[in-house]
């Protein structure tokens, strides 16, 4: 590592406008006017968000099914062309290697979405594999940008742009369109709880941006009516964290396991063999070691990464990997692995914040109302 | 005075962590954050105070501050008990953002002497000296 860091396609936007700050070797923008107004842009109308700096990588030939379903722990074979879904790499081990989104383009072609600080290693793990399969692997990362556009007016902001109607599109699909003239996939998810969308823009290299800026440019114009705003990295985290989504790096790694991170949904151990089956399967059996949990402070503090989490008899329970202060709880809100016996919603905690013991409550995911906010908000709230 | 974009008041004493002192004519100091260290933090969101009769030294961890995004310790500008703190910060820590010099004040700190007062001060930034640190900074 070392030397610069590197910029993504929208970064002519960025500079001079936001809090730039690191991010896995990216030059990033973590706010522009601040993390509290754009979180709740996103949760009450619109918000844009570069995500060039993840890695995409196309994984292509008649061997890529099969190679896909081996290195990833969900059933990809069920994987419906024009559907994407969440998934994730284990190794031997069964720790995480990476999470993903696949996204299924035809029956031998699939994009992968992975996390930016795991871009070299998931690429080498997937050529390793590869060996003597009929596949092709490549990094279209400095050749496709990707921007998020997400809230419950994301819907109205991209459906003019397209060249096609994107409002039929069910959550975790997909289509090719054209915005302004330009090649592009829509894709309806994201990582902030609410309605969304995230556009791959094709053909973009990094050393000429005009048409991924063109395209930016032109979402904030059709958003302005909608009040849009461009979100930094800042709002990024407190957005998916008050959702309960995990953060690779922070509440998952190699060192956790898919059923320890509560991320069981995306392990089908009934498919026959991938990376980690054996010693998932007994995990299953025997259950995890430690669970992750989301934990709301009942008294003010905001608690970080790495603070103890306590009983409340004061005995050590676990530790904090992701703390912020929810802008829409106005609370201090976290995710925790504890002792399992310790993890069911409703248990008291405490959470050491430098010395001062806050009280916290295990929840379930969302943190927010999800009747008033996220997508499957009632119509009309 | 200002450095750039930063306010940075005559007459206070500035430490190389961004808090000031002002000696208050019954000889206790009142301190806080400054402008510089506001505009960094961005959105305060909670503080964590010293509990009065709290013994602190110069330069020590006494009290924390909440952004959004980041935990920051305050830093004891000089050495003493603490005799008062701006419990109005725990309602309202914005004041933090919107006056750091004024209503954002966060401790009152009684030294333990007169003349170990005078000494702790002399390794303090005078304002022309701090603002030169903080142009510095920004490079």
């Amino acid at each position: 590592m070392g030397g610069e860091l590197r910029r993504t396609h929208f970064y002519a936007f960025h500079v001079g406008r936001a809090r730039m700050g690191e991010f896995a070797g990216f030059e990033m923008p973590i706010w522009y006017e601040g993390i509290i107004p754009e979180h709740m842009a996103v949760r009450e109308a619109v918000g844009v968000f570069d995500v060039s700096h993840m890695g995409r990588v196309a994984v292509e030939g008649p061997d890529a099914e099969a190679l896909l379903n081996y290195v990833l722990t969900s059933d990809i074979s069920s994987l419906r062309p024009g559907r994407s879904s969440y998934s994730l790499m284990c190794n031997e081990r069964g720790g995480i290697i990476d999470d993903v989104v696949v996204l299924r383009r035809s029956d031998d072609a699939f994009l992968l979405v992975v996390n930016a600080a795991n871009r070299s290693k998931d690429l080498r793990w997937l050529v390793e594999h590869a060996r003597g399969r009929d596949v092709a692997i490549r990094d279209l990362s400095d050749d496709v940008a990707m921007m998020a556009v997400q809230g419950p007016k994301a819907r109205n902001v991209i459906e003019p742009l397209c060249d096609k109607p994107i409002s039929g599109l069910k959550w975790h699909s997909f289509t090719d369109a054209r915005i302004s003239g330009t090649e592009v996939l829509v894709a309806r998810m994201g990582y902030t709880g609410e309605d969304g969308f995230e556009i791959y823009i094709w053909d973009a290299p990094l050393d000429r941006p005009e048409k991924a800026l063109r395209i930016w440019d032109a979402v904030l114009e059709a958003g302005r009516d909608f009040g849009i705003r461009p979100c930094g990295l800042g709002a990024r985290d407190t957005l998916r964290l008050e959702a309960g989504f995990r953060l690779y790096g922070a509440d998952i790694d190699e060192s956790t396991t898919p059923f320890e991170a509560g991320l069981s949904f995306a392990v089908d151990l009934g498919k026959e063999d991938f990376v980690g089956r054996e010693v998932l399967l007994k995990e299953a059996e025997k259950g995890p070691d430690k669970v992750l949990v989301c934990l709301k402070l009942v008294e003010k503090g905001v608690p970080r990464h790495g603070y103890k989490v306590l009983g409340t008899d004061g005995r050590e329970a676990g530790w904090v990997t992701s703390g912020t202060f929810s802008p829409l709880l106005r609370r201090g809100i976290a995710m925790a692995y504890v002792r399992p016996e310790l993890s069911g919603p409703g248990t008291e905690l405490l959470v050491d914040l430098r010395g001062r013991r806050a009280r916290a409550v295990v929840v379930e995911p969302p943190f927010y109302d999800p009747a008033r906010y996220g997508r499957k908000r009632r119509a009309g709230m | 005075m200002k450095a750039g974009e930063y306010e940075v008041p005559e007459g206070l004493y500035y430490t190389r962590e961004h808090e000031w002192a002002k000696v208050l004519p019954d000889g206790t100091v009142l301190m806080g954050i400054t402008d510089y260290a506001q505009k960094k933090l961005h959105e305060i969101v909670n503080i964590e105070l010293p509990e009065v009769g709290a013994e602190v030294s110069q330069m020590e961890a006494f009290a924390s501050v909440d952004s959004v995004k980041a935990t920051s310790e305050i830093y004891a500008p000089v050495s003493g008990t603490v005799v008062e703190v701006n419990e109005e910060l725990l309602d309202r820590p914005e004041l933090l953002n919107q006056d750091p010099y004024g209503e954002g004040w966060i401790a009152k700190i009684k030294p333990r002497s007169r003349e170990g007062l005078e000494e702790e001060l002399r390794a303090l930034m005078t304002a022309e000296q701090y603002a030169n640190y903080i142009r510095g900074l920004e490079g």
